[in-house]
């Protein structure tokens, strides 16, 4: 329009709203905390300031200290401050509903009367003239869904409607409007208006300039003593938060109101007031003259004029829609924290640290007592995700003392399974976790089964088989060691990451087991990254049971796994460990699986042994990676050992694998109800005979006998 | 202090002397840009184990506008957001209005950051905490943020150990932002103490941290300190 003088509409640029995420965080905790359903509407400030970017336009903004302070909130946010030059305080009302329905029921015309019914009182009773930012109430109706942290609202910012509408007379910079020393003479007067915390968040004032050029801001009130001087230039002014070079902002249109309904003038002189960085800009501010035809009726109070005012949302009558669930939902929140915290090793102490490999790793726990609970804790630190968890136990009330992964709650009536329980605290620490627990008996060699019974055994064997085909990485953790046999048989078979952890008294171990007889590396991504000694490695292994396969659990035993709870006192059956083993034992378990995972060979790394020099394992970022860790509390001490597989092993060997290849289940009814069927099958029978006979000392001192572990 | 056993830390007494000064220096010779201003908060418990508790508190920088941090087209992440009112047809409720301008949507989509400086007690230094939203208040997530972050930035942040950004709950304000993680803080603040000879004479001037800290820190989000700022150490008592 640049300066027109045609005489068109006059129109203002709606006001747009910003809402702080503060404000829907105290939101949503008065709601929980204070409110209830109590939906009745909340008095609320909203803030803001006169444009100040000439391509930007200020928002009514709603921050937390918008609504009213929530006792039991613990932060403390600065209650609303007066004299605020950024924060001009706006009175607002706002109706949030129960139900979303509700929201969308809500007779949004209806609302919005009523607030320009209240906004025509000010003006008419004179409380506009004392605090004229009630000319720019607003309403802003909401639907807070707790559940999902998402916020529908919409404001309104109410407008009396002239009719006919104001026409523009001309509207142009204000620095085209004033002489030179008039406008030094201006700014210095706002400026000062805007630096006094008396004045600087009053946003409708009065402008007067006398005939010597000095200019002077005035409040609304005071208008009859500017009327008495003659010659003055009279200007009404207000703080302008938009940025259009040829519209004035909103609120300009309820000042219109108040002028004409109060004040009868029909040629009013309008300053939009915007600044730049801090000053009053007069190249932004704009001058201009409207005409105002007085509607009819408006001088009968009763009635009151039409308001228009509801935002639009990208041009469209509909509400908008917010999500904080990146901030609010706990889940994500923990998730991220999670994240963050692992990125932060890899970042500072392991660059090379997959963290995919762990988030995306199957881990299969056999066992959920004190070393399932320890290794569970242990693995989702490192940030495994993905865990299932095998008992057939209940808690019983022995167990929270020891089993960290359950209270006293979990005990009682009868205890729940552990397998749920497991699962249901995992998820309880990290919500985020796929804990998965299965309620199943390992099938045990040497402890028969009668026939009406065999079913179920081979179906929990199928079970067992299923559950480890289908996993990366299996634990033994269960409290005798013939459960182990067959679990380690099959992770022989399929050549799965084994781990084994075991507890004595006083002392543990914890081992790695090798892999599968007939495994090849060759077929092992692992092996993508070649070398010289990945090939010397493979030489060894194409040798069947060579030597060079590192062994599993049951390779340096000469008694194949019986049943270990018969005949024994209660003190050699029951969880009689020292406390601290069982963590000591797991988290071990776990740093070993984590050595594996980083280590360019996996599954068929060579054992070291601590100090060994000549490894190449040492280089690694992780450090060296052994085979069986075995450690007394009674010495605070600790070793690792290397021990190769036997080919006289009755679960890893080629004999007994191929047997379970060729005869599967049978084989396995076989060796639960035949003591000696392992021992016969394997040539153990035939070992013993020969040592018993030369009487060799079998208890060499650092290769402790297993049967001294009394395992939990 | 002497420059040579200086750990690099600072403790909370001279982080608010350091804050004070910095806003002060902030305007003296940035006073195109908005102030940074001290917000106070009141302790968090009454302060009866301790003689006479400092006033707490942080400086606060918001509303920024960061150069080149405008979006085309507001691309909100509603994915959360039910979808019942947004495609809820128009609700035709309101007269027309020929007052009411309506705008060609040719305008300008701006992202506004908030920057906080909070003393870390447990580290003992400076901390940044940042958050971004558009205009209408909606979050910036971390990888919008990341976008609008200088170019020299992502590479700083691939590369030193030392800068991450990480989202933790501001101190005061309890609820989720972005932060600049300060565990190497006190190392490379010390380096940079150390490196400068005129300032290893003169020893450690207090007042000059927080504008040292920041020519380091406000690289990685593209605030940038005006060269005399640092030009400039005030002679110090």
């Amino acid at each position: 329009m640049e300066g027109s003088s045609g005489k068109s509409i006059l129109q203002f640029a709606p006001f747009q709203s910003s809402v702080d995420e503060g404000f829907w965080h105290r939101l949503s905790s008065l709601k929980l905390n204070k409110f209830g359903i109590d939906d009745s509407p909340i008095p609320i400030t909203g803030f803001y300031a006169p444009c100040s970017h000439s391509q930007v336009s200020n928002h009514l903004t709603l921050l937390a200290e918008s609504l009213p302070s929530d006792s039991s909130e613990e932060s403390e946010v600065p209650e609303i401050s007066r004299g605020n030059r950024n924060r001009c305080s706006v009175p607002g009302i706002l109706y949030n509903t129960n139900t979303v329905e509700r929201f969308h029921g809500l007779d949004k015309q209806g609302l919005l009367k009523a607030e320009a019914q209240k906004i025509w009182e000010d003006i008419h009773n004179g409380r506009a003239l004392e605090d004229s930012s009630v000319l720019s109430r607003f309403l802003l109706i909401s639907f807070a869904d707790l559940k999902k942290w998402s916020f529908h609202y919409w404001f309104a910012f109410p407008a009396l409607v002239l009719d006919p509408p104001a026409t523009l007379v001309n509207l142009r910079p204000a620095s085209q409007c004033f002489s030179l020393e008039e406008a030094e003479s201006l700014s210095a007067a706002f400026n000062e208006w805007r630096n006094s915390s008396l004045t600087a968040d009053v946003p409708f004032f009065l402008v007067q300039i006398d005939t010597n050029s000095h200019a002077a801001i005035k409040h609304l009130k005071d208008w009859e003593t500017c009327q008495s001087a003659d010659g003055h230039k009279l200007l009404f002014g207000f703080y302008d938060p938009c940025h259009l070079p040829n519209n004035p902002g909103w609120p300009l249109r309820n000042f219109l109101a108040l002028i004409c309904s109060r004040w009868d003038i029909k040629s009013v002189h309008f300053l939009c007031y915007r600044e730049n960085r801090g000053f009053a800009d007069l190249g932004l501010s704009l001058v201009g003259e409207a005409l105002i035809t007085v509607p009819q009726g408006w001088r009968d109070h009763p009635y009151v004029p039409n308001a228009v005012g509801w935002e639009l949302n990208k041009g469209r009558k509909i509400p908008r829609g917010i999500s904080l669930a990146k901030s609010m939902d706990p889940t994500r929140l923990a998730i991220s924290a999670a994240d963050l915290n692992l990125k932060l090793m890899r970042w500072r102490a392991l660059p090379s640290l997959n963290l995919n490999s762990l988030s995306s790793l199957k881990c299969l726990l056999l066992g959920a007592g004190t070393l399932g609970c320890q290794v569970a804790r242990t693995l989702m630190a490192w940030g495994v995700r993905r865990i299932t968890l095998v008992d057939n136990g209940r808690v019983a009330m022995s167990n929270p003392l020891r089993q960290s992964l359950y209270t006293l709650d979990d005990c009682l009536n009868g205890g729940e399974l552990k397998a749920t329980a497991a699962v249901n605290s995992l998820k309880r620490i990290f919500p985020a976790v796929e804990a998965k627990g299965v309620v199943m008996a390992i099938p045990m060699p040497g402890h028969p089964v009668p026939s009406q019974e065999e079913q179920t055994v081979l179906d929990d064997c199928r079970s067992l088989h299923d559950l480890i085909d289908s996993h990366d990485v299996v634990f033994l953790l269960t409290d005798t060691r013939e459960s182990r046999w067959l679990p380690s048989l099959l992770c022989a078979n399929t050549n799965k990451i084994t781990i084994t952890a075991a507890l004595g008294f006083d002392s543990f171990l914890v081992m790695r087991h090798g892999a599968g007889p007939f495994s090849s590396s060759h077929d092992s991504k692992a092996e993508a990254a070649n070398s010289l000694s990945a090939d010397m490695s493979n030489l060894g292994l194409t040798d069947r049971d060579g030597g060079k396969r590192l062994g599993c659990y049951f390779c340096n035993d000469v008694v194949a796994p019986i049943d270990s709870t018969s005949n024994r006192t209660l003190d050699q059956q029951c969880t009689v460990t020292r406390p601290g083993l069982a963590p000591i034992a797991s988290a071990l378990a776990v740093e070993l699986l984590v050595g594996i995972l980083h280590h360019p060979h996996g599954i068929f790394a060579e054992g070291d042994v601590l100090n060994s020099s000549n490894s190449e394992s040492s280089e690694q970022p992780l450090g060296i990676l052994p085979h069986q860790i075995r450690g007394s509390l009674a010495q605070f001490s600790q070793m690792t050992l290397v021990g190769h597989s036997s080919d006289s092993c009755t679960a890893c060997c080629s004999t007994v694998v191929s047997e379970y290849r060729k005869k599967g289940m049978e084989f396995i009814l076989q060796a639960i109800n035949h003591p000696t069927y392992l021992e016969d099958l394997t040539g153990l029978t035939e070992l013993m005979k020969s040592a018993s006979s030369f009487e060799l000392d079998w208890d060499d001192g650092t290769d402790e006998d297993d049967d001294d572990c009394v395992e939990v | 202090m002497d420059a040579l056993s200086w750990d690099g830390t600072l403790t909370s007494r001279d982080f608010l002397v350091s804050a004070r000064a910095f806003a002060e220096k902030w305007k003296e010779f940035n006073s195109a840009f908005p102030p940074w201003t001290w917000v106070p908060c009141p302790p968090k418990q009454p302060p009866c184990h301790l003689p006479q508790l400092l006033q707490q508190g942080y400086l606060s920088l918001e509303k920024i506008c960061l150069p080149g941090s405008s979006k085309k087209g507001h691309v909100t992440s509603q994915e959360d957001v039910d979808e019942i009112s947004l495609t809820e047809g128009e609700e035709e409720f309101e007269p027309v209005d020929n007052a009411t301008l309506v705008e060609t949507n040719n305008s300008l989509q701006v992202c506004y950051y908030d920057f906080h400086i909070v003393y870390s007690d447990s580290y003992r230094v400076p901390v940044l905490y940042f958050r971004g939203y558009y205009i209408d208040g909606q979050p910036l997530a971390l990888d919008e943020i990341e976008k609008d972050l200088p170019a020299c930035s992502a590479k700083v942040l691939l590369e030193s150990k030392w800068t991450f950004i990480t989202q933790e709950e501001h101190p005061y304000l309890n609820r989720p932002w972005y932060k600049l993680h300060p565990c190497g803080t006190s190392e490379w603040m010390k380096l940079l103490f150390l490196s400068d000879d005129s300032r290893a004479k003169i020893g450690v001037a207090v007042e000059q941290y927080l504008v040292s800290w920041l020519s380091v820190v406000g690289q990685v989000v593209g605030i940038r300190i005006p060269f005399e700022m640092l030009n400039n150490p005030k002679s110090c008592n």
